[in-house]
Parts: structure tokens; sequence; C-alpha cells
């Protein structure tokens, strides 16, 4: 080994300038005389090449990394025409990327109510793409059977304590650690996590740490308490409005807003109430004052002081006030219903938005219904329970007045597939004149969303549209997705 | 290859040039834009109507494959040619008859001219013996020259150091494999181009660039001295060098009768060249192999599944075995085989190899199958057998490997190459599977 690391060192640093070792005894190699030190160092290259090629020896496998050979599977491979299509899917997809990603998602369910499987060899395809699309991989289990879990088991050891986390199992690592000790951007989405599932816990940990967090962090982190915000959290938050920094008094006066049972609301309610009176010979109309100038405690509560120059933004305040006070403050002065206060309300168009804006916020399901009667609003939209959701998309489609571009999230997040006035409707949208930007938008989803059989209509629709013309690229999509999912329901049948 | 039947779906996919010429040729796969479509035992034609006023003329040859369309598309096979054999595999094309279509008529007429002229240029020189002779001794003068160039260049590098060759840019490699192409030393040429870019990518550079510096020396001696050799010892140097045996050479020498075994096979692209290496097993044991090249941007020969027996006759190259070697006739597939055969331990392979490499010093790839061989996940992957040796995997799907077998005992024939083994099928539930 020492002639070899010594031909080694000889031929880097080149035989100008270091010496050539002689051959190893014990190959009994007589060098020819009268060579030059280059063709001595280069036949000994040689023969140590051929050497080296010839004397190769089995490496050994350090036993941790051995892995357990994977248990028998229990269920039954996916028919041979189920994996042709899922082959195609994940190796030749015949679609774009996101129907792609709902069709190998359709597959895995196909598969798993008919308890089959996903053969062995396409494992890894199926696994590369579900660590891309979070649809993929929530779906990929019980479908990838015990080789695939098996499989998954030895790609994140191997992935290693640096490699991604696995999504969903185990506890998240943050909640190890010491809260304090994270960035301010990790400190804000852990608490914004803990809200999520425990509001309170979220609460007692900022709380604790208040004292010691910079203006920037308390600003960031009670902005996660937008996530589930309660009553409970009035204390707090309250207590925030004493704080030093604007930017923390900001952030509590806005999500005091959204908590109408507060003691800033009833202070709000205060202040509205003697703005506002009933006028006309039916009372059917509002006359509403501007605020007065801010006292301590109004300016306490968020509302702006009087600037150094120029003119208060009386109307500025008065938003305030509405966005803080409660919205029954609005019917116990007209004295009627909140759609018939509502109703008075129209000639408003600035304080009818603010209501708007806070009946959204609030989530305030009697005056979000009120105020969809008049106006249609995709925050409004928004706020109503599913299924009430679709019927009221519906209605203000059909109605013309609502911008199409939008309900494009709405549309969204309705749930799948939609009924069929619902997608006759917006098909049509699309269709019409000025319909290509809205299919553009619509695209990602659309196929999903229109039950199967609206197939039919699209196939009329691609037929009789021209290559440029707008939704043609949806129709297609649509088409081609519903008769894919056919093929998908045929082959697990 | 006279009659191949209908082409399967799988079969059309597999000649796209890429995915995007595929999903384009699904689109136009319906009878819509067709017209004047038809079909016989070679060929299938149509045309299609486009965006443009003329359809464009859409031929294909099965048998070689090959393919001509009118329209501009630089893909090969172009999404029009894809898609008719779509329409064909699936049995949806209208059938115009058994009247061949003029523009495909003539076209298979302009084919069939080329081969034979082509043929013609093969067999004249041998009409010619004194020319062929000349041609032959001007070839070796050039051949003399580059090897003794190159033998100088090589004193060089060792002079100055292998350290300063690590330091210099590509195009000092290039320039150098560039001399040896114009000495007809192509092989070699391919080597010293692929080192340049070795040094630079490979942890172990200096270790690789000194045992290829003395294959290379040895490689310049053994030139020199090639009288000495025997025929089959410079037919092994021949191909290392790049001196390529005309097929026309080797076509008629002999005829070896299978059924031959498909044992696995591999492609390759470098940028410029498509290479397909295709491993078979004779009845008696012989171990061939079977090489397409195609240049960038055309169809490589179809590749042949591992585990197929094929009804086919061989003629093998001169050199020593496992030679490589060309279907001298039409391939018969005639069914698939549920196992591989016996197999070897790591031990016993790496001990062929060292045989082998004592035989044939410049062959640097050697088939072998191993026989009850687990799969090891790790940075390159390792296949480890029952007495506990290993030998690391090269240019492996891991993953895919490890979802086949589930890390139980399977039998994997592959290519030992420098150390290493690049898997090319393996036997699972009685089936050969390719990673």
């Amino acid at each position: 080994m020492t002639w070899l690391a010594d031909l080694r060192s000889s031929a880097l640093v080149g035989t100008g300038r270091h010496a050539v070792p002689a051959p190893p005894a014990e190959l009994e190699l007589r060098p020819p005389d009268g060579l030059s030190r280059e063709e001595l160092l280069l036949d000994q290259a040689a023969l140590a090449d051929v050497v080296t090629r010839a004397a190769r020896r089995p490496g050994i496998v350090d036993p941790a990394r051995l892995p357990d050979a994977a248990p028998p599977d229990d269920a039954p491979p996916a028919s041979a025409e189920a994996v042709r299509l899922l082959d195609l899917l994940l190796n030749q997809p015949p679609v774009g990327p996101e129907l792609r990603t709902q069709l190998v998602t359709d597959w895995l369910q196909f598969a798993a109510a008919s308890g089959r499987r996903v053969p062995h060899r396409l494992l890894p395809g199926l696994l590369d793409l579900a660590d891309t699309r979070p649809a993929v991989a929530e779906h990929v289990d019980p479908a990838i059977g015990t080789r695939g879990r098996w499989l998954q088991g030895l790609r994140q050891k191997g992935a290693g304590p640096k490699g991604p986390a696995p999504k969903g199992s185990g506890p998240h690592p943050a909640t190890t650690i010491d809260w304090a000790e994270l960035g301010t951007a990790d400190a804000t989405a852990e608490l914004e996590r803990l809200r999520h599932t425990d509001p309170a816990a979220a609460r007692d940990r900022l709380h604790a740490h208040w004292d010691t967090l910079s203006a920037r962090e308390r600003a960031a982190h009670l902005g996660a308490f937008a996530i589930n915000i309660e009553p409970a959290d009035e204390d707090l938050l309250e207590n925030a409005l004493d704080d030093k920094a604007k930017s923390v008094r900001d952030v509590a006066a806005d999500l005091l807003d959204r908590l109408p049972g507060s003691a800033r609301a009833n202070r709000m309610a205060a202040r509205l109430k003697p703005l506002l009176r009933t006028k006309g010979l039916l009372r059917k109309q509002f006359e509403i004052d501007l605020p007065p100038d801010p006292d301590a405690i109004a300016l306490r509560d968020g509302i702006a002081p009087a600037p150094r120059t120029g003119e208060p933004d009386r109307l500025g305040r008065l938003d305030t006030i509405i966005r803080g006070a409660p919205l029954d403050v609005w019917t116990t002065v007209a004295d009627r219903s909140t759609a018939a206060t509502v109703a008075m309300l129209d000639g408003e168009p600035r304080v009818l938005d603010t209501i708007i804006a806070t009946a959204a916020l609030r989530a305030d399901d009697e005056w979000v219904r009120a105020l969809l009667d008049i106006r249609t609003d995709s925050r409004l939209l928004g706020c109503l329970p599913a299924a009430e959701r679709e019927h009221a998309l519906l209605r203000h489609i059909r109605s013309g007045t609502a911008q199409p571009m939008a309900l494009v999230p709405l549309l969204r997040d309705l749930p799948r597939p939609w009924g069929a006035p619902l997608a006759t409707a917006v098909l049509e949208l699309v269709t019409a004149k000025n319909g290509g930007q809205l299919a553009t938008m619509l695209s990602g989803f659309l196929p999903m969303a229109l039950p199967p059989d609206t197939a039919d209509q699209c196939r009329r629709l691609l037929q009789r549209s021209d290559d440029g013309a707008p939704g043609r690229r949806v129709f297609r999509d649509v088409v081609q997705y519903q008769s894919f999912r056919q093929s998908l329901t045929e082959a697990f049948q | 290859m006279s009659f191949m039947g209908r082409w399967s779906e799988e079969r059309v996919i597999s000649a796209a040039p890429d995915a995007s010429s595929l999903a384009a040729a699904r689109k136009l796969a319906h009878p819509g834009p067709w017209s004047d479509t038809g079909s016989n035992d070679v060929l299938v034609w149509g045309k299609c109507q486009g965006s443009g006023k003329t359809p464009y003329q859409v031929s294909v040859d099965i048998a070689a494959p090959a393919y001509r369309c009118s329209c501009p598309s630089r893909k090969f096979p172009c999404k029009h040619a894809l898609a008719l054999l779509l329409l064909w595999a699936r049995g949806e094309m209208a059938d115009g008859g058994s009247e061949t279509a003029d523009f495909a008529e003539e076209w298979a007429a302009q084919r069939a001219d080329r081969a034979a002229a082509r043929e013609r240029r093969q067999s004249e020189p041998q009409a010619d013996p004194a020319a062929q002779a000349k041609r032959l001794a001007d070839r070796l003068t050039l051949m003399d020259a580059g090897i003794a160039d190159f033998a100088r260049w090589l004193t060089d590098l060792v002079r100055t150091g292998l350290a300063a060759a690590h330091n210099q840019p590509y195009s000092w490699w290039d320039g150098v494999a560039g001399r040896l192409v114009d000495a007809q030393l192509p092989g070699l040429a391919e080597q010293v181009r692929a080192m340049g870019s070795d040094v630079h990518a490979r942890a172990d550079w200096a270790d690789h660039l000194l045992s290829r510096t003395g294959r290379w020396w040895a490689m310049t001696k053994a030139w020199t001295r090639r009288d000495e050799l025997t025929p089959t010892e410079f037919a092994d140097l021949r191909v290392a060098v790049g001196w390529a045996v005309a097929s026309a050479e080797v076509q008629s020498t002999e005829a070896l009768p299978g059924p031959w075994l498909v044992l696995g096979a591999h492609r390759s692209d470098d940028g410029r060249l498509q290479q397909q290496r295709t491993w078979l097993r004779g009845p008696d044991g012989t171990v061939v192999v079977v090489l397409d090249f195609a240049a960038q941007g055309e169809a490589l020969a179809t590749p042949q599944l591992a585990g197929a027996l094929l009804d086919v006759t061989l003629a093998r190259y001169p050199g020593s075995p496992p030679q490589r070697a060309m279907f001298t006739s039409p391939i018969a597939p005639r069914g698939l085989a549920a196992s591989l055969g016996e197999g070897c331990s790591i031990a016993q392979a790496l001990e062929m190899e060292s045989a082998a490499v004592a035989l044939s010093p410049w062959r640097e790839r050697h088939p072998v199958l191993f026989a009850g061989v687990r799969v090891c996940p790790g940075g390159p992957g390792w296949l480890r057998d029952g007495s506990g040796d290993a030998v690391p995997l090269v240019g492996a799907p891991v993953d895919s490997l490890l979802a086949i077998t589930g890390s139980h005992p399977v039998h994997v024939f592959g290519e030992l190459e420098d150390g290493s083994v690049r898997p090319l099928s393996v036997v699972v539930d009685g089936a050969v599977m390719t990673p």
C-alpha cells in the first residue's frame, strides 16, 4: 500500500520534482534499464491499474444501515388496468399538474375503498409526488400497502435528522424545545399552530413571556390571536391597549373589534349611540353625526388623534367607532329588525361598507344574511356555512351584480362537486364574452368541482369553441378529468 | 425484422422523444383531423390537417422504425407521427384499404434506394483490393502518429504532475481529445474527454486519473507492439481505441441460433450520442452484448424486454468474451423467462472480474448475475449477499430497487464497473423486472 501511496504522490507532484518509487519486491518485477523517470512512473501506473482492478475485495455494509426486509403485503395489487392508469399519471401524465394531482388522489381513494394497493414498482414515483403535493401525501395511506409504508420508513430514515420531519406523525419538534429560544418568525408560527389546537395554552405562553419580548415580537405574536379569538382573550388585549408601542396597541385594537362583548366594544357603543338618530317621516333613514375630538380614553381605544396640521379625519374616526361597537347599537337606535335596519343604511355606502367589514370579521350570521340581501360581497359570502354559501353564490351570480373575479376564492372553497345549477351558472360566465380571464382563474379546480353530468355539456362546448376561444382549455380539462375518472371507476370495479 | 404486427400503445409511447411530444400527439389522436389513412405490413400512413391549408403527410415504417412527416417539427418522431401510431395502435384508424398512399409509397421507395446505395458503397471497396490496402496503410500511419503523440502527452502529464492537470480547464482536455479524433482514435478521445469532467466531478479524481493514465500508457505500448498480440487481443484493443469493425464484415461470419435470453439492457445519453447495450445469453451459456447507437434526436432501436426469450440469430464481433454481437435475422419474441439462471456470490463475481481484467485489461464492464442479494439503502446503495459481502451500486434507482425487492434476497443482473455494479434487471416472484 505504501508503494501505491508513493506512486500517487510522485504522480501528483510530477516526476520533475519527485522521485519515482521502485515497484514492490513481492511483485518480482524489475523494470528494464535505461527508462526515463516518466516511463518508469507510467509503467508502474499501468501495473497499479491492473493490480487494483484484479484485486478488488467485497465491501462491508454497516449493519446499522441494513434494513429489515419488508413484511408481506396483505392487500392484493390493483387491477392491471388500474395500474396502467396510475403508471400513466405518474410517468406520462396526459393532463396538467393540478388535474394530475387530483386524479392520483382519486386513484388512491378508489384503491383504498376497494382494498387494493399500489404495485411495488410504482411506489417510488408516487412517494416522490407525495413529497411535493400535500394532497397526494394525505391519501397515500392505506393504498401504498405494507411495502409502501416500509419504503416510507426507509426514506425518512435515509433523510436523516436533517431531513423534513414526517408530516402529522408525532409531536411537532418545536414543542419540545424552549419556545422563547425560537426566532421571531418561528415563534409566531409556533404560536399560530398552538392557537389552532389550544387557544388558552397559547394565551398562557404569550402572557408568561410578555415582559421579556421586544415591541416587534409582541406585535407579531399578538397577531396570532386572530386565530380562534375568544372572549377570554380580552384581558390580554385590553392590557395591550396600554402598550408602549403603537404597533402593539393597533394590533390589540384590531383584535378587540372582533369581540363585540368586550369592555372596549361597550365604550365604542357609548360613543356611537349619541351619533345616530333616525329621521324622515317614517323614520326610515339614519342621520349620522361625526364624532367629537377624542378624549384620553377614546385615544387609548384606538381613535385617531388630531393631526399636527390640517383637519382631523373625522370619517375615519367614525369608521373606527363603527368597527369597534356591537352591531346591535344600530338595531336598538332604529328599533327595527336587523333586515329593516340594514335597509335603512342603503343610502350610506361608506358606513355600510364598514358595517359589512365588521359583520364579516365577527362572522355575525344574522347581519351577514341581512347584508347579503342588499349587497354582494365576497367577505360576507365567505362567512356563510358551506351549504348555504353555494345557494348564496348562485343567487349572486344570477343577479349579475357580483364581480365574477371576486367569487373565485369562494368558488374554490365550496364543497365539491357543485350542484348542477351552480355548475351551469359558472359555465355560462366562463363562456360569456369576457370569460377568458375567469376561465384561467378557475382552471385549477373547475374540472374537479363540476358534477360528472356536466361532462357532456363541456364536450359540446369544447367542440363548438375555436382554438383561441376563452375557456377552451378549461372545457378540455373538464372533459379529460371526467373521462379519466370514468376510466378509474371502471378499472376499480 | 419484416413483419412486426400492430404496435401496442406502450410501444408507441416508448418511441416518443419527450413527454410534450406525446402530450401533443394525444390531442391529435382522434379521427377528426385525419384523412387518407391506411397501413400495410411495413407502413402506416395518413394526412393530418394542421393549422395550414395543406394537410401534413405522415408515413411511418414500423419495421425499421423510421418516420417521415411534412411538418416543420424538429422533434423526431413528431407529434403527427405519434398521433397516427396511437390511432393505429388503438385500432381507431380508418383503414383506406390496401392501396398505399402515393406519398408513403414514394418515401418508402426513396428509403429503399438509399439503403441500396449504402450497401453498394460498402461492398464497392472490396472490388479494389489495392485501394483498400492503401486506405488501411494510410489509416495505420495516422493512428501510429496519434498514438506516439498521445504517449508524449502522457509523459508530459506525469512530468508536470497530475495536480497541475487538475487545474486545467475543460478545453485543455478537449484539445487533446480533438487531436485523438483527428488521428482516428475516437475511443481514446472519448475517455480523455470524460476525464476532463471526471477530474472535477469525482472526489477520488487523483486515483482515477492515475489508474487511467496507467491504462492509457499500457494502450500506447500495446499498440506499438500490436504485431505480438493475438487476433482476439488486438480486437479488444481496436475497440478500446475506437476503431470500429464494420457490421458488414460481421454479418455473414456466423449465425448463432437462439433462443437468446435478454439479461438486461441499459440506455445512456451523453448529450451527443445515445447508446443502448443489450446483454443476451444463448442456450449454451454464451453471453454477448448488442450495441445500438443513435445520434441526438434520432430514435434508438426498440429496447428488448429483460427476461424475454428471443428467437433470433446472432453474429459476434471479434474480441474476447463476452463479445459484442449483432442480430442477423428478424427478432421473434418467444415468451418470458421466469428466472435468469443460477447466479453467483459477490466474492465469485469479483474473482471473475479479476480474471476478465487479466484476459482483457481494456474492458471496463463485466456482466454479472448475483444470486440471493439484498438491496441496502445508502448514498449509492449496496447489494449484500448471504455471506455478508457487499458491493456498491452505481447509477441505480435505489428507491425503485427497494420497492421492487422489499430488501428480500433476489437475483440481480448488472454490469460490474470500476468496483461498483449497475443493476439492470431483478428477478422477483418469478418475473424479470427492470428497476
